[in-house]
């Protein structure tokens, strides 16, 4: 599948931005170059300038060049959870599984995602302390967070020994299927 | 009416709804799986969901994931479109008593015509004519004989929970019986999960007919015309029509006439098709009630000027119809053709990257559609990947219109069923509206698209 985003860095904690190319794509009008050094840096200040300002879209046209770049706040849309192994062009699917796959190896780490649509608790009540902190260490089988749905707690085991390296959700907030919930770095490789 | 609903489909329908739901001001949610996240209908939607892996039965048939989905967001209603969910009881109950509004009929409108046997019962005590055929389930071969001596042959076996042509035996003679029985019975038990099978008259040559009908809260039933569904490969609509060539103003009242009726004694609420089978001497039997929104609401919404998805929509909010059966006036045609990623000539599924894609338009061209460049057709859904529907004062002015539609319609990377739609719509026959359920067949058999092979 032709995704019509390009590779991005695995920051995961962070809205996603994703920089349109319909130029590269669409037949090109004669005169027309790849894409130079100069504009690639432009298109970076662009995105730099969409964070900056909260902005989702923004559309330029200068010397006959239109770039639009836009970034979506809902998280992890688009984006299957092995993205970073797919091949280009490509979107990765785990062949029809009966389990939704609650874990993925990335670079420094296997992120654990959230197997169900729900609301995410790092901790079983408001006054409690959180399951987990970045930086503890945590066993296989130990509770991670709670995702609710349908008034139901189901409570996320971690699936190895490691350590917390990142929480990539927002407690109390939504997560889809399939969105990142922790980084954990296996106990072997740290 | 809602603040928020949430569309549990995917493909045109979604993007369908989500279109209806914008012109009434009201905020959308799609749900998508891992497979469709980067599909037209999720960007249209104010907000998006994820709610499973490509598998339709751990995401869009997933309903623990969809109601999640309606929770998180705080949507208030959801439309099932059609497929999936739309058809299951048990969904629309929880809806129900969750207090999420289900767009579409009652959980037991739902049951009730999801058991073929069951409606057909309740039409009989109706006094609507329905095909003649066995009185409830067969129980045994000497049931299904016994009752195919009384009908006559030929006679057709099918499961009582079905539909799409699984689990169905046409038996010409009285030694097939008890073989198709058995047959239809293990087809039955292994597609449906439900054994229980009934026997109808099979008439040669008829043309499927179907009455659309909307139907507040308050129990008030309207017709909007008929669609002739006669083109059809193994049970599967390929193009549809309103009105139909066969039906004329008489014919057309009175079967609006028993359609109302059939709604009125099911209690049925909001959209819904009663489907007829219309012989060569005009009369006309009771099939089934499809309970949902169909692939081919759009060519009655093209007469009527009437948006039947706002309406189910209206409706499900608890506001009465707006208008009266004398205010529904038929103008003009029209076709739809549904376009599929299909091998043409073998029918088979053709997913795949589309590279170049280009919509017809122009006066009276609708196209219903969530493709476009640089999207690929994925393989775990249905094949049908855009509507194409046109509109003309008379039914030569349609299909004209359909010809230079398909003309202009440009899909590259996968094939698609154009170039049939192309071969249908030139063909006499077709263009003189003489069609039946047994056309297409046989107009495949006839014009074999490469002769020298």
């Amino acid at each position: 599948m032709k995704k019509t985003q390009p590779h991005r860095q695995p920051k995961r904690n962070q809205p996603r931005t994703k920089v349109a190319q319909p130029e590269t794509r669409a037949p090109r009008a004669a005169g027309s170059q790849d894409i130079s050094r100069a504009q690639r840096n432009h298109i970076a200040q662009l995105v730099e300038l969409l964070k900056e300002h909260n902005l989702t879209e923004l559309e330029l046209e200068r010397d006959g060049v239109r770039v639009r770049v836009r970034r979506d706040f809902f998280p992890s849309a688009g984006q299957p959870i092995s993205w970073e192994n797919a091949p280009a062009g490509q979107v990765a699917q785990p062949e029809s599984s009966a389990e939704p796959t609650p874990t993925a190896e990335v670079p420094g780490g296997i992120t654990v995602t959230s197997p169900i649509v729900g609301t995410f608790y790092r901790s079983p009540s408001p006054d409690a302390d959180p399951y987990v902190s970045e930086g503890d260490l945590v066993k296989k089988g130990q509770v991670l967070c709670i995702v609710e749905a349908m008034k139901l707690m189901n409570e996320i085991e971690s699936e190895l020994d490691g350590r917390i390296v990142k929480i990539l959700a927002e407690s109390t907030k939504p997560v889809e299927y399939g969105q990142p919930l922790f980084l954990i770095a296996p106990a072997s490789a740290s | 009416m809602f603040k928020k609903v949430l569309v549990a489909n995917r493909g045109e329908i979604a993007l369908r709804v989500i279109r209806a739901c914008k012109e009434l001001g009201i905020r959308t949610v799609a749900i998508h799986s891992e497979a469709d996240a980067a599909s037209v209908y999720v960007r249209a939607a104010d907000e998006h969901v994820c709610v499973g892996p490509a598998e339709s039965a751990l995401s869009y048939r997933n309903i623990p994931n969809v109601l999640s989905a309606a929770e998180i967001t705080g949507a208030d209603a959801i439309h099932p479109g059609y497929g999936f969910l739309a058809e299951n009881a048990h969904f629309a109950e929880v809806c129900e008593s969750i207090g999420v509004k289900f767009i579409g009929p009652t959980s037991e409108n739902i049951a009730m015509m999801g058991d073929k046997a069951k409606a057909r019962e309740l039409m009989i005590r109706r006094g609507i004519p329905v095909l003649p055929g066995s009185p409830g389930e067969l129980r045994s071969e000497s049931d299904a004989l016994e009752a195919a001596r009384k009908i006559g042959f030929p006679v057709i076996i099918k499961a009582s929970a079905g539909g799409g042509g699984r689990g169905m035996r046409v038996v010409n003679k009285e030694e097939e019986v008890v073989r198709a029985f058995q047959t239809a019975q293990a087809e039955a038990k292994s597609t449906f999960g439900n054994e229980g099978v009934y026997l109808e008259r099979y008439f040669l040559e008829p043309r499927h007919i179907e009455v659309q009908i909307l139907a507040d809260e308050r129990g008030r039933v309207v017709f909007l015309g008929e669609r002739d569904c006669s083109i059809q490969r193994r049970y599967q609509k390929l193009v549809e029509e309103t009105p139909s060539p066969a039906v004329d103003d008489r014919l057309r009242r009175e079967m609006g006439r028993v359609a109302v009726e059939a709604i009125k004694a099911a209690h049925y609420r909001n959209a819904g098709t009663v489907e007829f089978l219309l012989d060569k001497d005009q009369n006309f039997y009771f099939m089934e009630v499809n309970a949902r929104i169909q692939v081919e609401h759009p060519v009655t919404e093209m007469v009527t000027g009437i948006d039947l998805i706002k309406e189910q929509i209206r409706i499900a909010a608890g506001l009465p119809l707006a208008f009266r059966q004398q205010d529904i006036k038929l103008s003009g045609h029209s076709f739809e053709c549904r376009i599929n990623a299909e091998d043409p000539e073998k029918f088979t599924p053709c997913p795949g990257p589309i590279f170049r894609y280009h919509q017809p338009g122009g006066i009276g061209v609708r196209v219903d559609s969530a493709m476009e460049a640089n999207s690929t057709v994925v393989p775990h859904y249905d094949s049908l990947i855009a509507k194409l529907i046109t509109h003309g004062q008379d039914r030569d002015e349609a299909l004209a219109r359909m010809r230079r539609a398909l003309d202009e319609f440009v899909i590259e990377g996968i094939k698609t069923t154009i170039p049939l739609h192309r071969r249908i719509f030139s063909d006499a026959e077709f263009q003189k509206g003489r069609v039946s359920t047994s056309y297409l067949e046989r107009f495949l058999a006839n014009h074999p698209v490469n002769p020298a092979h």
